[in-house]
């Protein structure tokens, strides 16, 4: 610990030495860069390099930390950022666990959090955490509304057999119940699963007209390829965490099909031309495409870019009421977050008020299908 | 349940099982000749399915060049160790590598299923010996204990590595062959029908060599007493990089064949190998005839369990491994004492 | 290295360390403060590991399960139930010590990786458990868990909560070194390695072995009810195989032998961990990648340079030799040593007689019909050529094996189908032919071994130091027994420094402390000098004279011939000649036996 005590010292110094010295915006992020949800975390880091360097005159020093898609790793992440590295705000954690921890911290601590991923809170209770990615009842209802015009009845859910899974599940119970459709069957099953026969052979034994999915990323493919392959010939619904061209890849022609719900941000090259996330959401993916590729497109990317936006429209009016580094900043911070009225991000439109820290509506969602192999809006 | 699906489950069940049967061949191979239980033999697997799915998509794996620094740390160490160890040793680090370097630069861009598995067999294979050489020789004649826990670090090394070269994204290797075999009441994919007749050749393959060839005689020696063959001049070095080598060859075979099944991410294989070392274990780690029955008997568990109650599938195969274990340990019973 | 302070020092040790407890923690920052609490509890965990796996050669790979039930457990009451911590303390560690009894059943009868493996499983097993039962809530975890409370106190500040976990240390620390150093400790010592030493002089191995794996699960369960009310939030992640792993790394890198290796290894995985995810990001600009890679590279390195872990390392950097406590060598020498276990002799009753004792192992018969018998105030030679089933005999007799047909009748009564440890009880004391002690322990510890079944005190006594009565007598007898053959001066030696010849005398003396009155004796000649066997022979006399009897293995002709009452001549399996040393030298089968046919 020498060395860091001898660069603070060093630091220190400088920082001293030069007359107007710059206070500088830390913003920590809490990512999973590593373990199970590391295949999502990559799409959330990538667009940092895409996030203001500087706002209101103040340059802008991002934190980016690897939780290990650990909530406890989270916590002493966050622990950290807050006592050492003094933070302003954080961006993350992109893991719904890891938000269940860091949130506590963060509303002790009275720093604002832009959660990305979703996560079940009561803004008058945490006020200082906010969510940008699109709450999973808004998602689902979203593919269920599409069930109903279709006459589906019944469904069958099959799920990781973790957290995502329950949640996902719970939404879908939501949304079911007020669409008037029953859940036959709830099947689970391990992201690191090497198959899903059994569970898809379970499900297609209570014969339901359509399948819910509640996984993510690339494990999700398993279950559609189990049901295909074992015959099942209903439609398939997924949700959000579905979404990628990975999905895709893996999942072959089995996959085509298959009906989903994801950010504009994905599909920003088919929205509307009068859709007001349209140019926002092109600006930004033309330009992540330009440096990572076309495959590289993913809803993740687009969270960060969204916290970006919203703290660079905050970070204004908070500098009015005090420098960064102080708690009058942070508490200026949230109160300017929680007044972001209608601002286009490339997820959605964001309105909060002090009951809804996401203020996301149905702009937020774009329903979705695959389509000679790729992702097709659904008009 | 009716009998189509159990039908069904049934061979989902068996396929797994041959993958973990193969895992616990290679297991016990290295076990009974090093005492060395190398649970890290799943992240080979990974690796082995990682490695032909970069070859497929027409990228050069960068496990290609983890074998080449390795090769050329192996190959100057040889260097050092006398003449025919230098002979050997620019055999095997020198012109192997080199030989397999040049293949795979040639013809990734080919994308041919057949060759990206036949390289990605290649580049993983002398990762056995590499890792015996550099990770276990140093103390191989520590405790059975010193030895498993060194194991356990390397599976974190592993990990570590697998995640720079591949990233945290899932890819899937390419399937021998995408047809199938429809029996009436099951239709059975192609890939299983390979992964089984991988197996029976491999075990085959693998008689054949212990009981009829030399290096499998001198590997057999070296299993049954490891002193004695030291004293009849049979070197251990030798023989722990065969043993760790015939291991390594298994599991990215294994990992090439079930990696086109499901697509696995660096730190999946993990899981996998430990189900291998489940097997292993019904075995007592020393007989093969019953590590391929624990092979099966996890493999139609865990499939049946996943229909039955598939969050708890997990909990059900570990937990079975204590009774077993018990009812081993009480059929080896003697009061295990150092001299 | 477990250091014999006195108790004023200990003492001493004590207060400075609750002083440092205190103070330190204020005037660190807050980040700092946390970290100590994380090394804190992951020193709990390594502590009972390496009582466990260091010192009793068990190893587990299951320990943070049983640190995630008590977290759990104590979770679960405190938020859902609202009771008190204290409440959830009782609970955390009933359900930990409920489930490794439990599982020390089913496991203690395990060896070597055998155990090891089970308790990957387990480990597993539970791991999954956690993540899958709908109330723990899976991956999400639970939050907002109360902090610890005791009336009015609580620990919300972290410091303080930070105290109370290093509190919990020491005392722990303490208890753990209380417990080594006491009869049990001793007892413990064998179950790594001596385990047919320990069952010898009456040990009860398996029971023990439970009982160990009983207190490090408990260890682990006070740091898991600890870990939920310091961090205020648990998910399964904490309680994984990995974790398990890295309870393992510190304790081998710390060193597996000494208590002191826990704290050791707990700050150097805990530090390296932290030292890389905040450096590594820095250096590499890529977090998330290199931390565990390199990471798991020093841990294998150090695994191959430092076999023992480091503080052996350091402590050869500052050699000393162990200092016998002064205090309790005053105390033993004081107490007068009870009376002789073996009452009024009879001399010529008979001890010991085997009728037709066989024992085969497969096709090899190695006793075939075997039969005499050792009579109280005797001494019974037992020569024959290398190979003549003599030491097998042994083994029948000290119930260390059941003879495969023929009967046994040790003291009066059938003792075929008894275990070692019941032979010991019943009053058989035996020493061995490959000679088997602690070799790191001292003279004293291990003749005081010897002495086991005389003590009464367990694993709880032992612990609150309860027992340095009982303690403190038994080392006299060991004393006594150790001087008498011979070995003063020479007490506080590491046995395993002395030569063979005599380490077979401190076999001899530890047998002696078990007051027998049957001795069995495995080639103690063997290694000594002409002065020393005539020592020998000496003592060996004496028994003879109060009653005990003896019976003796023995290659050097000389020392038999002139001290056995009988000798009794085996080759392959049978016995071929018994009688007076006159009549067995003169008789032709043991001469044909010995030359082969030359007369």
């Amino acid at each position: 610990m020498r060395t860091s005590w001898l660069a603070g010292a060093v630091a220190i110094a400088v920082a001293g030495a030069s007359a107007a010295a710059h206070a500088q915006i830390k913003i920590g992020a809490i990512l999973s860069i590593s373990g199970p949800a590391a295949a999502m975390g990559v799409g959330y880091k990538a667009a940092f390099d895409f996030l203001p360097a500087e706002i209101g005159g103040q340059t802008v020093e991002y934190i980016i930390r690897d939780d290990g898609t650990d909530a406890s790793t989270a916590y002493t992440i966050a622990q950290k950022m807050i006592s050492e590295d003094h933070v302003d705000a954080f961006i993350g954690p992109a893991l719904t666990a890891s938000d269940a921890s860091v949130a506590p911290l963060a509303n002790q601590a009275h720093v604002p959090m832009i959660a990305m991923a979703p996560y079940e809170y009561d803004p008058t209770k945490e006020p200082y955490t906010f969510n940008d990615a699109q709450p999973l009842s808004l998602m689902v209802a979203v593919v269920f509304k599409h069930m109903e015009a279709h006459g589906v009845k019944n469904v069958g859910f099959i799920g990781f057999a973790d957290g995502w899974g329950d949640q996902v599940l719970a939404a879908t119970k939501h949304a079911a119940a007020d669409g008037g459709i029953k859940i036959l069957a709830d099947e689970r099953y391990a992201r690191t699963d090497t198959t899903a026969e059994a569970q898809a052979l379970k499900l297609i034994s209570v014969h339901p007209q359509a399948i819910m999915m509640g996984n993510s990323a690339t494990p999700a493919a398993l279950p559609v390829v189990a049901l295909r392959h074992r015959g099942f010939k209903g439609p398939i619904y997924g949700n959000h965490g579905v979404v990628s061209p990975a999905f895709i890849k893996v999942g072959g022609a089995a996959v085509e099909g298959v009906i989903a719900v994801t950010s504009p941000a994905v599909v920003y090259d088919q929205l509307a031309d009068g859709n007001v996330v349209k140019p926002v959401a092109t600006a930004f993916m033309t330009d992540f495409t330009k440096k990572y590729g076309p495959q590289s497109v993913s809803p993740f990317a687009g969270y960060t870019y969204d916290a970006g936006l919203l703290l660079k429209n905050a970070i204004p009016v908070a500098l009015k009421a005090g420098k960064p580094g102080t708690e009058p900043f942070r508490v200026a911070l949230r109160d300017a977050l929680e007044k972001t009225h209608d601002l286009v991000g490339v997820s959605g439109v964001y309105d909060m008020s002090p009951t809804d820290h996401n203020g996301q509506d149905a702009r937020a969602a774009s329903l979705v299908e695959v389509k000679d192999g790729a992702w097709r809006v659904i008009r | 349940m009716d009998l189509f699906v159990f039908l069904a489950l049934l061979q989902d069940g068996i396929t797994t099982g041959a993958i973990y049967l193969l895992l616990a061949i290679g297991l016990l191979i290295v076990f009974s000749v090093t005492r060395v239980i190398f649970v890290p033999q799943g992240d080979l697997l990974a690796f082995g399915a990682l490695t032909a799915a970069s070859l497929q998509s027409g990228h050069v794996p960068g496990t290609l060049w983890l074998l080449d620094g390795g090769a050329v740390v192996a190959l100057i160490a040889s260097l050092f160790g006398g003449w025919r160890a230098a002979r050997h040793g620019i055999l095997a680090w020198g012109v192997y590598p080199a030989l397999v370097t040049a293949a795979v630069v040639g013809l990734a861009s080919q994308q041919l299923p057949a060759v990206s598995i036949l390289l990605a067999v290649a580049i993983v294979t002398p990762m056995g010996p590499l890792v015996w050489r550099f990770a276990f020789r140093p103390i191989a004649d520590a405790s059975v204990l010193a030895l498993l826990i060194l194991a356990m670090a390397l599976h974190f090394v592993l990990i570590g590595i697998g995640l720079v070269v591949f990233g945290p994204e899932e890819a899937a290797a390419p399937a021998v062959t995408d047809a199938s075999l429809d029996l009436g009441l099951l239709t059975v994919p192609g890939q299983s029908i390979a992964v089984l007749v991988c197996c029976a050749a491999l075990v085959i393959g693998l008689r054949w060599f212990f009981e009829a060839s030399f290096h499998g005689k001198v590997l057999r020696a070296a299993a049954s007493h490891r002193l004695g063959a030291r004293l009849v001049g049979i070197d251990a070095g030798a023989t722990g990089a065969l043993a760790f080598g015939l291991a390594s060859l298994i599991a990215a075979l294994a990992g090439v064949l079930i990696g086109a099944m499901t697509p696995l991410s660096y730190d999946a294989g993990f899981d996998i190998g430990l189900k291998g070392f489940v097997a292993a274990i019904m075995g007592g780690l020393v007989s093969y005839p019953l590590a391929a029955a624990g092979a099966v008997l996890v493999g139609v568990l865990e499939s049946l369990g996943s229909f039955w109650a598939s969050a708890y599938r997990e909990v059900i195969v570990f937990t079975l491994l204590i009774p077993i274990l018990v009812w081993l340990s009480l059929r080896s019973r003697s009061v295990e004492d150092r001299a | 290295m477990t250091s014999r302070r006195g108790p004023g020092k200990r003492l001493a040790l004590v207060a400075a360390a609750a002083i440092a407890v205190v103070t330190v923690p204020m005037a660190l920052p807050a980040f700092y403060v946390a970290l100590l609490g994380y090394v804190g509890l992951a020193t709990l965990v390594a502590l009972g590991l390496v009582l466990l796996t260091g010192i009793s050669g068990q190893t587990s790979f299951g320990q943070a399960s049983f640190v995630g039930l008590a977290a759990y457990a104590t979770t679960l009451l405190t938020t859902r139930a609202d009771a008190s911590p204290l409440v959830g303390l009782a609970a955390g560690l009933a359900v930990t010590g409920v489930i490794a009894w439990l599982l020390g059943l089913v496991t203690a009868r395990l060896s070597g990786h055998f155990l090891a493996l089970a308790s990957v499983a387990w480990g597993l097993s539970f791991f999954s458990l956690f993540g899958t039962i709908p109330q723990l809530h899976g991956f999400n975890g639970i939050g907002n868990i109360p902090p610890l409370r005791l009336g009015p106190f609580s620990a919300e500040d972290l410091r303080v909560n930070l105290a109370v976990i290093w509190a919990v240390v020491a005392i722990a620390m303490v208890m753990l070194v209380n417990l080594l150093d006491s009869r049990t400790g001793r007892a413990i010592r064998t179950l790594n390695g001596a385990r047919l030493m320990g069952e010898s002089v009456g040990i009860d191995t398996v029971r023990l072995s439970r009982a160990v794996f009983v207190v490090a699960a408990l260890y682990a369960g006070v740091a898991g009810f600890l870990f939920a009310h310091f961090q205020r939030f648990i998910s399964p992640t904490p309680f994984s195989l990995s974790m398990s792993i890295d309870y393992l790394f510190m304790v081998i890198i710390g060193g597996a032998q000494s208590l002191w290796g826990a704290p050791l290894g707990a700050v150097v995985v805990v530090a390296l961990r932290d030292l890389f995810n905040d450096w590594m990001p820095r250096i590499t600009g890529r977090p998330g990648d290199f931390e565990l890679l390199v990471f798991a590279v020093i841990v294998i390195v150090l695994l191959q340079r430092a076999p023992e872990g480091l503080l052996p390392l350091l402590a050869r950097l500052r050699r000393r030799p162990r200092r016998p406590d002064a205090a309790a060598a005053d105390v033993a020498a004081a107490v007068p040593t009870a009376p002789m276990r073996t009452a009024t002799a009879e001399p010529g009753r008979e001890l010991l007689a085997l009728d037709a004792v066989s024992r085969r192992f497969g096709g090899l018969a190695a006793n075939r019909d075997v039969s005499f018998a050792v009579h109280e105030g005797e001494i019974v030679g037992l020569i024959g050529p290398n190979g003549a089933g003599k030491t097998t005999l042994f083994n029948v007799v000290s119930g260390v094996i059941p003879p495969t047909s023929g009967r046994v009748r040790l003291f009066g009564a059938s003792s075929a189908a008894l275990a070692s440890r019941r032979v010991a009880a019943l009053g058989l004391a035996r020493t061995f032919q490959h000679v088997r002690l602690l070799p790191d322990r001292s003279v004293l510890e291990n003749v005081a071994l010897g002495a086991h079944l005389s003590g009464r005190a367990g694993v709880l006594r032992a612990m609150l130091r309860l027992d340095r009565t009982e303690d403190a007598r038994l080392l006299a007898e060991a004393r006594t027994q150790a001087v008498r053959v011979g070995l003063d001066g020479l007490l506080d030696t590491p046995a395993g420094d002395l030569p063979l010849g005599q380490q077979r005398v401190v076999e001899i003396a530890r047998a002696l402390c078990l007051r027998p009155r049957l001795l069995l004796l495995d080639e103690p000649a063997a290694g000594l000098r002409r002065p020393e066997k005539q020592r020998l022979a000496a003592l060996l006399d004496q028994l003879r004279g109060e009653g005990v009897g003896v019976l003796l293995v023995e290659h050097d002709m000389d020392f038999v011939m002139q001290l056995a009452d009988r000798v009794v001549v085996m080759d392959f399996g049978l016995k071929i000649a018994e009688g007076s040393p006159e009549q067995t030298q003169a008789d032709p089968a043991v001469r044909e036996a010995y030359l082969g046919g030359l007369a």
